[in-house]
């Protein structure tokens, strides 16, 4: 059964959250594939915003509301849908270092990657090497994304590299560092995997390194 | 329309209309009583300076009631157990880390911090007078790279450059006070401040504005700067250095800023505590409430340390501008730093309160004509609001990179300001109507005593060229940007700052050394 999603779609890439839930929620009522309200309504409508916001089109609070609005829909279809069927992009670990308390750059990357379909796990600010050896273990995660905005801090994601390394998970994922005073020059020197200026180059890094 | 001109009249340049000048004329001499004011002018009213205001008192006040509010309702999240002890004895209601203030508490403590307050230089003499329009400009701090005047390349900054910072800061005329320019990386990490303060100190006599990673850092700075004054009163009495704070907007203030923010007052050091505001980020998009968030996160370090030491001297004040919503960045070039700034210069202003301002940066990545336009319009509008301490002359690429090159342009765009700021005066002298009548009609004023008098008063510009185009060729047809860099590379391949003594440099390496072992001991633990 083909269910036409456009405007679902179109609710999302203009922020509207009442409207794409209560398009979700009629879709699901006609007996559309919840599946398919995600990847052909809510996360296509993303991804239209994605580029946009990649072009200049669209600005950062257009897109959180975006991201906003695409959430409201998925809260309804996910129950419908087993686990295993459940659309993702990959997952992703996500903290700021130990010693560091900044959230909001993180926060943005972690909603910019949750928006362009990847499940996130934030882990929040302050995280200790073992806290991030520990989720990594414990999870099926592709990627650990690690973030500083303190040169001070900067030298815990060498840490953290190396006891993951130390508690042999080195090879089990791939690590990507950011934050304002990283640099692909520090990335290397400390052995991540990637990295990114901004929350735009992270959901481009983690695609590549998950594809 | 009944005009009448000043007889009595002071000048800002000192000369008194009444008193004939030792070079005056004969010729001016002989018609000058006939020109002169006769009448006495009584409450006669003088711009002295074109100096503007964003906010009327009344919407100053309508600002800081809306952070009052903001602290008796929604409060602030305090991580410093010091700081949550401090409130809670104080009488603010501390639930957990939340902290909500009584306004009557935060009103008393606007009301003790000083309105003014005098900073020296490094040999103790006074220097800037923080109070009333006076504006004092100088470098940024903390930037991840440098951009090196000699080579062109970006890179990350070592001691080496902010010693570069402190001779190009102690050569610049209109370079007021001295910043790291770049976070010295080749040094213990934890300790890049205390070197960054040493390199300062060495190299410049200008006073210093310093931040630092924590209390130890900050004891570290007191210890070589009192070293330097001869002890702990003189340096209190005639302070050069102030400390720099920030907290974490919106209305979270970490341990170890509101810690140092407490240290610094119960020290008698002037400290900024101010926060690093991007609109639409971290604080409403709407400017207003960008300044109710920058003045709601100062007052939590005002309350602090007035708590722990009635009158310290405070600084309110704060890096403020939009969060570019495409790359998220903090605008260096935005109008919008220059209105929020002026802004909060107002509300400094209205509670009696020196102000922290920013202007002379660029998001620029070169030197350009969009870093000339960014810097020149916010010093210009800095100036204009009158804020008292204007930094981040010379941050690039929005405040991510130092340039030596950048703050040796704004200096002299510093100057152009500076002659602006001193309005017209407007007397009898200044008139000329008795020159007027000498010279008469189609003559000229080249030959006369009062061109010579006060030509000079015109600003002369050191790196704008105004050459006629022969000679302009004849001296290599530079730009202005060559112009900057050999003058940048000039003052650092010449200027000789002077020394500190022997043993003053001998107790300022003991700090470091000890410094150093302290550092050691806590990695090694």
């Amino acid at each position: 059964m083909s269910y036409n999603f456009d405007e679902l779609a179109e609710s999302v890439i203009a922020g509207d959250s009442e409207l794409s839930a209560a398009l979700t929620q009629q879709a699901l009522d006609a007996g559309a594939n919840p599946v398919a309200a995600i990847t052909d309504g809510l996360s296509k409508g993303m991804g239209v915003v994605g580029a946009r916001f990649k072009s200049g089109e669209m600005f950062v609070p257009e897109v959180l509301m975006s991201a906003r609005a695409m959430t409201a829909g998925m809260d309804l279809a996910k129950p419908l849908i087993l686990a295993a069927d459940m659309p993702s992009s990959g997952k992703v670990i996500l903290g700021t270092v130990k010693g560091d308390l900044h959230d909001i750059g993180k926060n943005l990357v972690s909603m910019m990657l949750e928006s362009a379909g990847f499940t996130v796990i934030n882990l929040g600010i302050d995280i200790e090497p073992e806290t991030f050896v520990k989720a990594v273990s414990e999870s099926d995660a592709d990627v650990v994304g690690l973030s500083a905005m303190l040169t001070t801090t900067m030298l815990a994601m060498k840490a953290t590299i190396d006891s993951l390394a130390a508690a042999g998970l080195r090879n089990k994922i791939k690590v990507i560092v950011g934050g304002a005073p990283v640099s692909q020059d520090f990335a290397d020197e400390i052995g991540a995997d990637g990295f990114a200026p901004d929350a735009g180059g992270a959901i481009d890094l983690c695609k590549a390194l998950v594809a | 329309m009944y005009e009448v001109r000043p007889s009595n009249r002071q000048t800002g340049s000192g000369i008194n209309a009444d008193e004939p000048t030792a070079r005056r004329s004969s010729r001016e001499g002989r018609v000058r009583d006939l020109s002169r004011s006769q009448y006495v002018a009584s409450n006669y009213q003088v711009n002295e300076t074109p100096q503007f205001q964003v906010l009327s008192d009344d919407q100053c006040e309508t600002i800081l009631n809306g952070a009052l509010e903001v602290l008796e309702r929604t409060g602030a999240e305090v991580q410093s157990s010091a700081a949550l002890e401090i409130f809670r004895e104080a009488g603010c209601w501390v639930e957990g880390a939340r902290v909500r203030f009584p306004s009557h508490l935060v009103e008393k403590a606007i009301r003790s911090a000083p309105s003014r307050i005098t900073i020296s230089d490094r040999s103790g003499k006074r220097a800037m007078f923080l109070e009333g329009n006076n504006v004092y400009y100088g470098p940024g701090s903390s930037n991840i790279y440098t951009l090196d005047p000699f080579t062109g390349e970006r890179r990350q900054p070592t001691k080496s450059d902010t010693v570069r910072a402190a001779i190009a800061v102690d050569a610049l005329p209109s370079i007021s006070f001295a910043m790291d320019n770049g976070t010295v990386t080749d040094v213990t990490a934890t300790l890049s401040d205390v070197h960054a303060f040493q390199a300062l100190v060495e190299n410049t006599t200008k006073p210093i504005i310093q931040s630092g990673l924590g209390v130890d850092q900050f004891q570290d700075v007191v210890d070589m700067a009192a070293a330097v004054r001869g002890g702990m009163e003189a340096l209190q009495q005639n302070p050069f250095i102030i400390f720099y704070s920030e907290s974490s907007p919106p209305l979270k203030h970490s341990a170890e800023g509101l810690d140092k923010a407490i240290f610094a007052a119960k020290a008698r050091i002037p400290v900024i505590y101010a926060p690093c505001i991007f609109a639409g980020g971290v604080a409403p998009a709407t400017m207003a409430g960008c300044l109710v968030v920058a003045v709601a996160d100062f007052l939590v370090g005002l309350v602090a340390g007035q708590q722990v030491s009635e009158g310290a001297p405070f600084i309110m004040g704060g890096l403020m501008s939009t969060m570019e919503m495409s790359s998220s960045i903090l605008s260096y070039g935005a109008p919008e730093l220059s209105l929020l700034s002026a802004g909060l210069t107002c509300v400094a202003r209205h509670m009696g309160l020196p102000m922290f301002s920013t202007a002379g940066g660029t998001d620029s990545k070169v030197i350009d004509t969009q870093m000339a336009i960014e810097a020149a319009f916010s010093i210009l509008i800095a100036g204009l609001s009158g804020a008292n301490i204007v930094h981040g002359c010379g941050n690039m690429e929005y405040g991510a990179t130092g340039s030596l090159e950048l703050m040796t342009m704004d200096d002299e765009v510093i100057g152009m300001v500076k002659k602006i700021l001193k309005g017209v005066t407007v007397d009898d002298e200044h008139l000329a109507v008795d020159v007027m009548d000498a010279v008469g009609p189609g003559g000229h004023f080249m030959g006369e005593v009062h061109t010579m008098n006060h030509f000079r008063e015109f600003w002369a510009p050191k790196l704008i060229s105004r050459l006629r185009y022969d000679p302009w060729v004849a001296e290599g047809a530079k730009s202005m940007a060559q112009r900057v860099k050999e003058k940048t590379q000039d003052i650092l391949s010449n200027h000789q700052p002077e020394r500190l003594a022997d043993g003053v440099l001998g107790e300022i390496q003991a700090v470091v050394d000890r410094a150093e072992a302290r550092e050691a001991g806590k990695s090694g633990t």
